[in-house]
């Protein structure tokens, strides 16, 4: 595959530019996911194949049902395929024990959830510092005040998440989520819960991200507005990719 | 920022908080009471029978080292055969009541001239010494407890007596009352429950142990100089299994209230360790954020342990100014590790359990 490709630091510095042949940074081939209800197996995920470009910003869509959220789950590790593979960044997701997925998602992986799923008891500044904690590198003041200044946040760092806003809950999720330079972002339905202007702002941010940082996303939304903001989009249905033909 | 996830979960629920703090702070305060107020009798029975001053006691075959239970009198008789033994200076016969009617004492029917011989003679803070049949010696701490002065009347075993003297405390009893009025009052005619001996000199007091286990086979000897190391809690029938009981029963309402509040908490929780998870926390970290959060609760409890522990010591020594209450540093010591480790037992299973939550159920947990 050969595309042009455009990778930048987070300072925004460009950093290479040029025709170069891309591996995909995410992969799944025939990704199956069952879930049992008693004795009944349910497919959430019948057999997708997919593919994600770095720095390449993708939507998926579907109905309700359809197995977005299980594609997520699956693809960042949280929950383990019932069959096939996924590669994350070279590394076969469905052949590592949950030690070792959770080990990947805290260097790799970025989550950014419809229910913005802070931690209650902490501020906007422990939740994102919290992260850089679990990663292990400690806390990098220098990194921390990039991010927070880019999302805008830098008046809130010491309110509580009920001390604010939807839209400054979600805009702090999006900072823990990069805080560590995960190579993929995954995004389900961030915007599900905010209004209008408040989605246009995380949606901007998202946009952002990906074109100044070249930070790699997917992200999963009922919503076509959203996808304006994205390079790609896939369509699901039943548990498979529909590429090309919307779902709705 | 692990020790500010723990502060910020800890005060998110105050009163959750509060009540395993004081949970531990029970627990902490019984096995220190207990065992305080258990040593602290021991303690002070022994020190106050040390303080006779006599060398010797001699028992009966069948009674206890703790005097109180002693109910085993002896022939009055047997004095007149220690009196006979080489090196014996003096022998003093001391009948022995347990008394519970207005407070718990033990008192002592003594003969006044044999016993003056024997230890010394008493302090006399206020009054005189016993002369007649219904005089009643007490010391400055029964009289304190009981408001008793010079002069009163004092119902003790069914009996009126007379208050003659308020004596300095430390020589065996708080009360002590004549030999012969508390064998007629009891019905022991002719017989004490301990002989006390002091010799000519103290180096002569194995001597003379030796001559009364020859001549007193079974009878137990006791020197009073080795009294305090004598009077354990393992010498005494049962007490060392009833403190154990009480530990225990201590130790299980700390744990179970920690594992009830830790178990709710990760109930309460779930959202939070799927997100956790999600952020790339191990199951290590799960479990060791959750014995660390028990583990800070617990030390509160400790330290709040502590201070109930000298509260209530405080509290009961205002409503029984005679009552020990020996609060050591080794017990406290003792008591915190027992609560600490209650607590990290108590917070494993629901630590477990968090860790093996699955992410993506704990991040649609409502």
């Amino acid at each position: 595959m050969q595309i042009t490709t455009t990778i930048r630091t987070l300072s925004g510095g460009l950093t290479l530019s040029g025709q170069k042949i891309v591996e995909p940074i995410l992969k799944t081939e025939n990704l199956w996911k069952l879930y049992h209800a008693g004795k009944v197996e349910v497919p959430a995920l019948r057999g997708v194949n997919f593919e994600v470009l770095p720095g390449e910003s993708v939507a998926v869509m579907g109905p309700s049902g359809c197995g977005k959220s299980s594609l997520l789950y699956v693809i960042g590790g949280l929950a383990q395929a019932s069959r096939g593979r996924v590669l994350v960044d070279g590394n076969d997701l469905s052949a590592m024990s949950d030690g070792e997925r959770t080990k990947l998602r805290r260097h790799k992986i970025g989550f950014v959830f419809q229910r913005f799923n802070l931690l209650p008891t902490m501020t906007a500044k422990g939740n994102i510092a919290i992260a850089q904690f679990i990663h292990g590198d400690g806390f990098d003041p220098h990194r921390f005040d990039v991010v927070t200044k880019m999302l805008g946040l830098e008046g809130r760092l010491h309110h509580k998440p009920s001390e604010m806003s939807g839209g400054e809950q979600q805009r702090v999720a999006i900072a823990r989520a990069i805080i560590n330079e995960p190579k993929i972002l995954l995004a389900d339905e961030p915007t599900g819960n905010l209004d209008t202007n408040n989605s246009d702002i995380v949606l901007e941010m998202l946009r952002r991200l990906n074109k100044d940082l070249g930070q790699t996303i997917v992200m999963i939304t009922h919503n076509p507005e959203a996808t304006t903001y994205f390079d790609r989009v896939v369509h699901m249905r039943d548990g498979v990719i529909v590429d090309g033909v919307p779902a709705d | 920022m692990m020790a500010e996830l723990i502060f910020r979960n800890l005060f998110h629920r105050p009163l959750r908080t509060l009540i395993g703090v004081l949970a531990v702070a029970v627990e902490v305060a019984l096995v220190v009471l207990i065992v305080g107020l258990t040593s602290g009798l021991l303690t002070e029975t022994a020190k106050r029978i040390e303080g006779i001053g006599a060398d010797i006691m001699l028992q009966s075959p069948s009674a206890q080292i703790f005097l109180a239970f002693s109910g085993s009198p002896m022939p009055i008789k047997i004095g007149n055969k220690l009196a006979e033994l080489k090196y014996v200076q003096s022998v003093a016969p001391a009948l022995l009541q347990f008394n519970s009617t207005g407070g718990i004492d033990v008192i002592y029917g003594i003969d006044r001239e044999s016993f003056r011989a024997v230890s010394g003679g008493f302090v006399f803070l206020e009054g005189r010494d016993m002369e007649g049949p219904d005089d009643l010696l007490v010391d400055d701490w029964a009289a304190k407890a009981k408001n008793l002065k010079v002069g009163d009347t004092y119902n003790l075993l069914n009996h009126d007596w007379h208050v003659a003297a308020i004596i300095e405390h430390g020589k065996g009893a708080r009360l002590f009352v004549p030999l012969a009025t508390l064998q007629d009052l009891v019905g022991a005619h002719d017989k004490a429950s301990i002989f006390l001996l002091k010799c000519t000199r103290p180096e002569h007091t194995e001597d003379v142990m030796e001559q009364m286990r020859q001549t007193f086979p079974g009878y137990p000897v006791r020197p009073l100089k080795d009294f305090l190391s004598l009077m354990t809690s393992t010498n005494i029938p049962g007490l060392q299994a009833f403190i154990n009981a009480m530990i225990a029963l201590a130790v299980s309402i700390g744990l179970l209230v920690i594992f009830l509040t830790m178990y709710t908490t990760v109930i309460e929780r779930t959202r939070d360790i799927g997100v956790l998870k999600s952020l790339g926390a191990g199951r290590a970290f799960i479990v060791r954020a959750l014995l660390t959060e028990s583990a800070v609760l617990c030390i509160f409890g400790i330290f709040a342990g502590v201070g109930l522990s000298y509260l209530v010591r405080a509290a009961f020594l205002v409503g029984y100014p005679t009552l020990s209450i020996l609060i050591t540093p080794e017990w406290i010591l003792r008591a915190g590790g027992i609560a600490l480790a209650g607590a990290i037992f108590g917070t494993s299973y629901p630590a477990w359990l968090a860790s093996r939550k699955d992410a993506v159920e704990a991040l649609s947990y409502d």
